[in-house]
């Protein structure tokens, strides 16, 4: 087939590059784009046809080459490619005199491909919160905390630190935009199809699950380093020193305000930070937020398995069901038909039976009555005599009285209360206030002893054959411990009312999560 | 089996257990998991699975379970008894008329198309709405709701369904609507309305225009072109009569029923026995499944109170009499009857005229548990009616027989 003349005229309006969208074929073309734009990510920049070919999924992949080279000429036609004579040496007579060409992107198609990524990145997404930019958001706060603490610390590596803080944080924070709309989208599913909504529900729960657990635990420890942080103004050089950095690359006529600018800048990107994880002035965190989003989507989801549900269940329209039997309550002969019609419609009727006594009962089992006498001739059930003649039984004996359990009820709140307190209590006794020893810990009284063996018992659960250092979350995620091994082979004791505990001796620190930086 | 001792314990609880919940859901077909009878529904919660095979293979009454409530859905073993009318969920309970039955059809057809929650003025508004339905005109059915009369008919209807659980009141009440002051708000469970119908076809569905036919087709299986199935079908109602009639006579049941029944009778009473604990009472006539629990009912004889012993010294009156006696006879009878045990009667009772009141009541009593029949002429005393035999009991002296240990304290 031979090349056609190309218009290269751009259609009005200079968006030509966007034509193939509205053709036909438009799969087809957009497979080619994504040919060269995967091509171009491992760096080749030309393509030959048969290259495009081989790279098209089977199912989009046209019967021949020669239609594939129209559509490539349709897309140079757009001006999404750009063709160049090949010039690469042949095999065969009838491909010499065929005109090939080699392809590459040009900057306008480039542009298009990847405004349709966004694109479709936007409308595709469902929005996931990493917890991995969680916790590169601790590792960097913790260099900055440590780079707070130099004398003269390195203007570099504090801009890198920042810089990255800043960009995973950005990442995070779209992330969790993406989330929030993907879950009022999932919330809106009423209409959606049955099938579809409950394949998604159980995945959407199961993430919701984990993304509240990464937000708890994760979500509190970067709020009191932010705290640690901000606190005693630690933060503000460090913001500086990143702003000069940057100004440093301004050019002569903007180096005066330049710093200044800077600094505001990223003074902006630390409150916003900050806000994101911790609730101040009467203004909730936005992790606090997606949280409460969170938690608030999982009934609501289950109002939408329930409307379902009601829809599953209702066969016939049962309103019109009400309504044909009020017309046949009204056409019924009398009284006697529609009782009947209410028993056989709505089955609310109670089972109803005669009674008979213990004594008939034995006497029965004594001595059977033939199955065929009538009712007549077999021993009747006896009547107390007193009933018959006064219409009541003996007098009965006074009625038991209904146990209350009010009381009862009422020690157990107080018992739960105390119980809080006292944990509360002593969780505030045990947390370390920094690296401290075990030794150090000195005497203990039970609650806090109770506790500090609960915390060393999760963190130990993590120790591994040669690890010297480990950090463990208690299992309700209220406090924190860090433990790191001695070399020294010392011994620590701590002292309880019940006797001592002893052990060799490690480095500890005790993070109580739940009060400070944790928005609660 | 279970030679461990542990284990024969957690067996008995179990059978226990299931019996009573077995027996609350036959008492009370629809259970709300909040209420009276949460613990009953809790029960039957636990014991669902096997309830509801139970259920579905001897009686094919489908049993429903969630969260919200438990609904086991009766059919009547026959289709031709009056005696279990719609009450009021007031203390005086008396059955619906025709325009309440209308009415609560009505306020369910626009529950079942409304919102979550409904007020007593807007469902009223729905209510007169529907009812301009050319059929109902056409049956002479016309509602306003602008007289109180017919306001009141509608708060009954209302008590019902918050006694059912299919409203929930959250403000307001029926009075203040009633006497025009006011409005009533409440929640809608539609859970609960939902399993409200027990008919296996849905009524639009059917298109009988005879009463009989209607009343056929709503519980119509599908077609019975086997044995298996026709005898599967006989054993279904022979124990759906059997677990929800005081009485089953053998002259109501065709030839082949009968026959299946003499074959099969000591199956199909087992296994109601070691479900519900009732005992079958097997006499010449038919069989009564009897209560020694005396629980698994909502009509007692004997009972206690002025209607109770009404009730108990006409049963004696028609036990001994041969022929049936009309309505007037027994009126007399009340009379003499109040000169000797008036003393321990209500004291409205012992007014003249009440005598026709009293009987009615009594009849209608004796009639719901099968002991006798209303005919044209008046009352026909039944077989099972001489189960009683009441007056030959009071040759037994005080402290010094037995007694009949039912429901009752010890001998002073």
């Amino acid at each position: 087939m031979t090349a056609t003349t190309i218009s290269r005229e751009p259609l009005p309006y200079g968006f030509s590059p966007f034509a193939h969208l509205t053709v036909q074929n438009t799969d087809l073309y957009r497979q080619v784009m994504g040919a060269f734009v995967v091509a171009k990510e491992r760096f080749a920049v030309h393509l030959r046809p048969e290259d495009v070919y081989t790279a098209l999924p089977a199912e989009v992949r046209p019967p021949d080459l020669d239609a594939l080279v129209k559509a490539l000429e349709s897309l140079v036609g757009w001006g999404n490619l750009r063709a160049d004579p090949d010039t690469a040496r042949v095999t065969a007579v009838e491909d010499f005199y065929r005109k090939r060409f080699i392809y590459q992107l040009t900057r306008a198609g480039e542009a298009a491909e990847e405004a349709l990524g966004v694109y479709d990145d936007a409308l595709g997404r469902r929005g996931a919160l990493q917890a991995v930019a969680l916790h590169d958001i601790i590792t960097q706060l913790r260099a900055l905390l440590v780079l707070a603490a130099e004398e003269q610390p390195d203007r570099a590596k504090i801009h890198l630190a920042l810089d990255v803080l800043a960009s995973r944080f950005a990442a995070l924070a779209d992330n969790a935009r993406a989330f929030m709309g993907s879950l009022q989208q999932t919330i809106d599913l009423h209409d959606v199809g049955e099938e579809v909504f409950l394949a998604y529900k159980d995945r959407l729960i199961q993430y919701l699950e984990r993304f509240i657990q990464d937000l708890i635990t994760l979500g509190g420890r970067i709020a009191r380093l932010i705290l640690e942080l901000e606190d005693a103004g630690r933060i503000e050089p460090l913001l500086r020193a990143a702003a000069a950095r940057e100004a440093a690359d301004a050019s002569p006529e903007e180096a005066d305000h330049a710093e200044g600018e800077a600094y505001q800048r990223w003074y902006g990107r630390w409150t916003g930070l900050a806000a994101w994880f911790i609730s101040r002035e009467g203004r909730e965190s936005q992790a606090r937020l997606l949280r409460g989003r969170a938690l608030g989507a999982i009934p609501q989801l289950l109002a939408v398995v329930r409307s379902l549900n009601e829809r599953r269940a209702g066969r016939s329209d049962r309103s019109a069901d009400f309504r044909t039997l009020a017309r046949w309550f009204a056409e019924a002969p009398d009284d006697d038909a529609r009782h009947r019609l209410w028993r056989t419609a709505f089955g609310l009727y109670p089972a109803r039976h005669l009674t008979v006594d213990a004594g008939t009962l034995a006497a029965r089992a004594a001595l059977p009555v033939p199955t065929a006498t009538p009712w007549a001739d077999a021993e009747p059930l006896r009547i107390s005599p007193q009933l018959r003649r006064t219409g009541s039984y003996e007098r009965r004996g006074r009625p038991r009285r209904v146990e209350s359990r009010e009381e009862s009820r009422r020690r157990l709140a107080e018992v739960a209360a105390k119980q809080a307190a006292e944990t509360a209590a002593a969780r505030a006794r045990l947390v370390t206030d920094g690296i401290t020893r075990l030794s150090g810990l000195g005497e203990l009284d039970p609650a806090s002893f109770g506790l500090f063996l609960q915390l060393l018992g999760d963190a130990l659960a993590t120790w591994r054959p040669g690890m010297r250092h480990t950090v463990a979350t208690s299992n309700d995620g209220s406090m924190g411990i860090r433990l790191s091994a001695l070399a020294d082979g010392g011994t620590a004791e701590i002292r309880t009312a019940g006797g001592a505990f002893r052990g060799p001796d490690h480095l500890i620190e005790i993070i109580d999560l739940t009060d400070g930086g944790e928005d609660r | 089996m279970n030679s461990n001792p542990l284990a024969e314990v957690l067996d008995g609880q179990h059978a226990a257990d299931l019996r009573k919940a077995a027996r609350a859901l036959l008492k009370q077909p629809l259970l709300l998991a909040r209420g009276r009878y949460a613990d009953e529904f809790r029960l039957v919660r636990r014991h669902a699975s096997e309830l509801r095979e139970w259920f579905d293979r001897n009686t094919g009454w489908s049993l429903q379970t969630d969260a919200e409530a438990a609904r086991l859905r009766k059919i009547p073993g026959v289709l031709s008894d009056p005696t279990h009318p719609a009450r009021d969920a007031t203390r005086a309970a008396a059955p619906f008329t025709r325009r309440r039955y209308v009415l609560l059809c009505l306020a369910l057809a626009a529950l079942e198309r409304g919102e979550a929650q409904i007020a007593l003025g807007r469902l009223a508004d729905q209510v007169v709405l529907d009812a301009a339905d050319p059929h109902l005109a056409r049956a002479g059915i016309q509602f306003t709701l602008d007289r109180r009369d017919e306001r009141l008919d509608l708060a009954a209807v209302v008590r019902l369904l918050l006694s059912l659980g299919v409203l929930r009141r959250v403000a307001g009440d029926e009075e203040a609507y009633v006497s025009g002051a006011g409005d009533a708000l409440y929640d809608v469970e539609r859970r609960v309305l939902a399993g409200l119908l027990a008919a296996r076809r849905g009524p639009s569905t059917v298109h009988a225009e005879a009463f009989a036919d209607r009343l056929a087709e709503l519980v119509a299986e599908t077609a019975l072109d086997s044995d298996e199935l026709r005898f599967r079908a006989m054993r279904r109602s022979l124990t759906r009569r059997l677990l929800d009639d005081p009485v089953l006579y053998y002259d109501e049941l065709t030839d082949a029923e009968l026959g299946y029944l003499t074959r099969q009778r000591g199956f199909l009473t087992a296994r109601i026995t070691e479900l519900t604990g009732l005992v079958p009472e097997v006499r010449a006539e038919g069989i009564a499944m009897v209560d020694p629990d005396d629980d698994l009912t909502d009509v007692r004889m004997p009972e206690q109170g002025t209607h109770g012993h009404v009730t108990l010294l006409l049963a004696e009156y028609l036990a001994a009499s041969d022929a049936p006696l009309t309505t007037h006879q027994l009126g007399l009878r009340v009379r003499d009857l109040a000169a000797e045990h008036g003393g321990f009667w209500a004291k409205s009772a012992r007014e003249p005229g009440m005598e026709a009141e009293l009987v009615e009541q009594a009849v209608a009593r004796l009639a719901a548990l099968g002991l006798v029949s209303r005919t044209a002429h008046g009352v026909a005393p039944r077989p099972a009616l001489a189960r009683y035999a009441v007056g030959e009991a009071v040759v037994l002296e005080p402290g010094t027989s037995r007694m009949p240990a039912q429901r009752k304290a010890s001998k002073p």
